[in-house]
């Protein structure tokens, strides 16, 4: 081994130094190596020192992003770890969405509650009488005042004709009474019932009702829509939405930070 | 016996230019030099790929140790287990490194030959 200039001695130093930048186990393999060779290069007459310094400098800035990269990928995206982290991310994911749809059933479903039984009892008086008789015979009276459906959380009451023409309600909105769509009245009309969520103002979210529509046959058939705001509902659906949501996050990030810490402690060491 | 050799994508300049300088004898009595039986060490590639026969690819210590790791690790090229007084460790190809470089080679001499007929390079000679 020749003598080196000063010069010379102090950037192999600075070269020794810059080989801790990489990766421990790229560092332990190739560490000695690579001074050996950069050590030849500087003993190498024939190169000019400038562009020796300019090489190294460039290879050190690709070659230190390469190998990290390669050591992250080595420790992180090993395929058993990557299919472990997907299955459960996976599971998560659909344990999360049980948590969302099993409530939000439950509450969706519970708001049709006194409606089933209202519109029940009032096609059975109507069943008897008629529509329009039994509308003239007071049948609507006993549920009580005028309910504002954009405001009120009470249940209400609409009868209409067998064409779907509101005949009687106890419930209004902005002054009138509004009508379902009529695919609604013809779905009960041959299958008795529907329970259905319904937007009286159509394509507006403002006021969602939970209908249920049951068919009045007898001399005058017509249909009885029993209905309640879903306001409170749909809060309620909101937060277990956002419990789900929160939930899910925090099992993906349960899930990552295992995977990455399990990933870290069985990385494939140094030889 | 023929050598398979897996359908794989083609390698990259550096691992490339590295198969050409570990394909060829070092010069004899040049510096550093021996033979390719024994392999080659890091500074003879780094000089062999610099040069426009090896590929001119400009490559440093990082970078050259970098690609021979992966090269080690796919089977190309193999340590002749061979380290000199001065601690240069020695690198030689493998059957499989030769197979892989005689199909690149393959590849761009066709390439250049599609080239030629297409009137993208002079008939006869290099461009």
């Amino acid at each position: 081994m020749k003598p080196l200039k000063t010069q010379d001695e102090r950037l192999i130093r600075a070269y020794s130094r810059a080989l801790h930048l990489y990766p421990a186990g790229f560092r332990k393999r190739n560490a000695e190596a690579m001074l050996r060779t950069f050590r030849d290069a500087v003993e190498d007459d024939d190169l000019v020192r400038r562009d020796l310094v300019a090489l190294t400098v460039t290879d050190l800035c690709i070659s230190l992003v390469k190998e990290h990269l390669a050591m992250l990928r080595d420790t992180f995206a090993r395929p058993v770890l990557v299919y472990n982290a997907v299955v459960l991310a996976a599971l998560s994911t659909g344990l999360a969405l049980a948590l969302y749809a099993i409530p939000q059933q439950v509450l969706r479903q519970g708001a049709n509650d006194p409606q089933i039984q209202m519109s029940t009892d009032l096609a059975a008086i109507l069943n008897r009488y008629g529509v329009t008789d039994g509308l003239h015979q007071g049948a609507l009276l006993q549920s009580g005042g005028v309910v504002d459906m954009g405001q009120s959380l009470s249940p209400f009451l609409i009868v209409y004709d067998d064409q779907g023409h509101a005949l009687g309600s106890n419930a209004q909105l902005n002054g009138q009474t509004p009508a379902p769509p009529q695919g609604v009245f013809d779905f009960v009309r041959s299958h008795g019932e529907e329970r259905v969520t319904w937007e009286p103002i159509p394509h507006s979210h403002a006021v969602r009702i939970a209908a249920v529509v049951e068919r009045v046959n007898g001399p005058q058939p017509g249909f009885v829509l029993a209905g309640r705001s879903m306001r409170e509902v749909e809060a309620r659906i909101a937060q277990v939405s956002q419990m789900a949501r929160f939930t899910w996050f925090g099992m993906l990030g349960v899930i990552a930070l295992g995977t990455a810490m399990f990933g870290w402690y069985t990385r494939p060491r140094a030889e | 016996m023929a050598t398979i050799v897996p359908q794989r994508t083609p390698p990259t300049s550096a691992v490339f230019a590295i198969l050409l300088s570990l394909a060829e004898e070092s010069e004899p009595g040049s510096r550093n030099g021996r033979r390719s039986a024994n392999g080659k060490h890091g500074y003879q590639i780094m000089k062999d790929v610099r040069m426009p026969a090896g590929g001119s690819v400009k490559m440093g210590p990082g970078t050259l140790y970098g690609s021979l790791d992966r090269m080690m690790r796919d089977g190309l090229v193999e340590e002749t287990g061979m380290t000199d007084d001065e601690r240069r460790r020695y690198y030689r190809l493998t059957r499989l490194g030769e197979s892989v470089l005689a199909s690149e080679l393959n590849r761009l001499d066709a390439a250049v030959s599609s080239a030629r007929s297409l009137g993208l390079l002079p008939q006869g000679g290099r461009s």
